[in-house]
């Protein structure tokens, strides 16, 4: 029997983990990323509706 | 709630796996011909099975979203979709170290092969197209029909070991030769290995959602902003 | 007026409701042909295309080997995709100057006979260019191949068919995207694949002397399977791909 049969098989669980580890590491980096995103957005957006007086005034000047 | 129902998934999968690669190594004798590698297949079928179930469910959403025309549908679809490509590749990963030892080469073109390869490339191919294109509604257009389209490879691979001359191995599974190809011990491992995959993949895509959601405020966040 | 659904109940309906539509569909073809006669602007594209392949592929490899027989079908079916995506680029894109599409929309016509009327257009101009590829093929490689002129007849029409009825559908969801040339390929390759492979073989099949009766049938069934298939989808989906 092939002598790389033991090894092989480790391989093979290490292989399958990894690809699912990858996955959730990049998930989790994604969802970080969004949250990010989302404060962000937020912000802007308040920050545009309370701007918007002192915007209006800036373009008429 | 959503992030407890995933959580709780999570740990009955976790659970369930400990259990399964207790009985896997320690509890299960080394196969006859193949010795100890034919214990890939306890992940190799069920990563598989998860895939293929993974794309049937997108295929569902999809027709749900083309005929309801609601978005929350096409999200769940292409988080679905996202979490069986995942499953498709372990599957095909871990085909490939087996066949290097069973076979002496990495890869072969056969139906069963290739067939699986496409699927993933059509699948890929889905999720990439989904990061090009900005419009909501036709993005998930496109995306439902490519998945309708899509799901006739998934027959194909299938049944390509009952179609074609393969190099891959016929049908183990009693519920498609109806018995005595497997020893009932080995096959109700990779049923344990599959729920345990499934309940995986469920928190996955839970997870996936979660995100699809927050994504879609931050788009209707933008447009308020901009139309201020 | 007969033939005239409204588009949600294009599914199930009778003899000659399904004559009718079937009327839609060849008229939808026979303007796109008639514009395609005037403008020449796929079929010469895709031609000139197709034939600068042959003509490379000659530089690959040897071209007097026996090989070549072998391979044949593959290079064929290879030049055919790629003038094929030109061809389905231009199809619903054709509609767009003068809000036509809007117009045809807007028309009596069913969503179902406007895509199959498309589908057939595609089919059309995808056979002569596969036609003259042919010929050039022959020609520039010593390839003989009349040999089953009927069978391969039929295989092309088949195989073609399938790989139509797709362009049109995914042609029609990407006619309004900005990066609507390179997103068509990049969807529809991946989906061919499988009807690709049975073109393929069948071809190579068809080109030897004597092919396999079994090989032949199997080949010649799959391809029937995907062009039903992919109708039956193309069908139940052109109300709701078809929006304005």
């Amino acid at each position: 029997m092939d002598p790389r049969n033991f090894t092989f098989m480790f391989y093979g669980f290490l292989a399958a983990w990894l690809i699912v580890l990858l996955y959730v590491i990049s998930l989790a980096r994604r969802g970080a990323r969004l949250k990010k995103e989302l404060e962000d957005v937020r912000q802007l957006v308040s920050s545009a509706q309370s701007g918007e007086a002192a915007r209006l005034e800036d373009r008429v000047r | 709630m959503r992030e407890k129902i995933a959580i709780g998934l999570a740990i009955a999968a976790a659970g369930l796996l400990a259990y399964d690669l207790y009985q896997i190594f320690l509890v299960l004798p080394d196969e006859a011909m193949q010795g100890a590698i034919y214990r890939i297949i306890f992940f190799h079928v069920p990563a598989a099975i998860t895939g293929m179930i993974g794309y049937f469910v997108a295929l569902t959403l999809s027709v749900l979203y083309l005929s309801s025309g609601k978005l929350r549908w096409d999200s769940l679809a292409a988080s679905v979709v996202e979490v069986s490509v995942i499953f498709s590749v372990v599957n095909i990963v871990t085909g490939s170290i087996w066949a290097r030892v069973i076979w002496g080469i990495w890869w072969t073109w056969d139906y069963r092969l290739t067939s699986a390869l496409v699927c993933v490339l059509i699948f890929s191919g889905y999720l990439m197209m989904r990061r090009a294109i900005d419009e909501p509604t036709q993005r998930a257009r496109l995306s439902s029909a490519l998945c309708i389209f899509g799901c006739v490879d998934v027959v194909i691979v299938w049944k390509s070991i009952e179609w074609f001359r393969n190099n891959h191995p016929g049908p183990v599974l009693s519920i498609r030769t109806g018995g005595g190809t497997i020893d009932p011990a080995m096959e109700r491992m990779i049923y344990f290995n599959l729920i345990a995959l499934l309940l995986m993949a469920a928190a996955l895509v839970l997870v996936r959602t979660r995100q699809e959601a927050t994504a879609r405020e931050i788009d209707s966040l933008r447009r308020l902003a901009n139309a201020a | 007026m007969p033939g005239v659904q409204t588009p949600g109940s294009s599914h199930v309906r009778p003899l000659p409701a399904m004559i009718g539509s079937v009327r839609q569909a060849l008229s939808v073809a026979r303007k796109d042909l008639a514009i395609e006669l005037r403008t020449k602007e796929s079929l010469n594209a895709a031609g000139a295309f197709a034939i600068a392949i042959l003509l490379l592929l000659s530089f690959v490899f040897d071209v007097t080997s026996e090989e070549t027989r072998n391979i044949a079908g593959g290079l064929l079916w290879l030049v055919f995709a790629f003038a094929g995506a030109l061809v389905f680029n231009r199809g619903f894109a054709r509609e767009l100057p003068n809000e036509c599409l809007d117009a045809l929309l807007a028309s009596p016509l069913s969503r179902a006979s406007l895509l199959i009327g498309k589908a057939i257009a595609n089919l059309a101009m995808l056979l002569v260019v596969e036609f003259v590829s042919l010929i050039v093929f022959g020609i520039f490689y010593d390839i003989r191949w009349w040999l089953h002129p009927g069978e391969l007849a039929a295989a092309f029409v088949l195989a073609t068919w399938g790989i139509s009825v797709v362009g049109a559908v995914f042609g029609a969801l990407t006619v309004n995207l900005r990066l609507r040339e390179l997103m068509l390929p990049v969807i529809i390759y991946p989906l061919l694949i499988p009807l690709l492979i049975a073109a393929i073989e069948i071809t190579n099949l068809l080109f030897s002397a004597q092919p396999s009766q079994a090989d032949q049938l199997l080949w010649g069934r799959l391809l029937i399977v995907f062009d039903v298939v992919f109708t039956a989808l193309a069908l139940l989906l052109a109300d709701t791909i078809l929006i304005t």
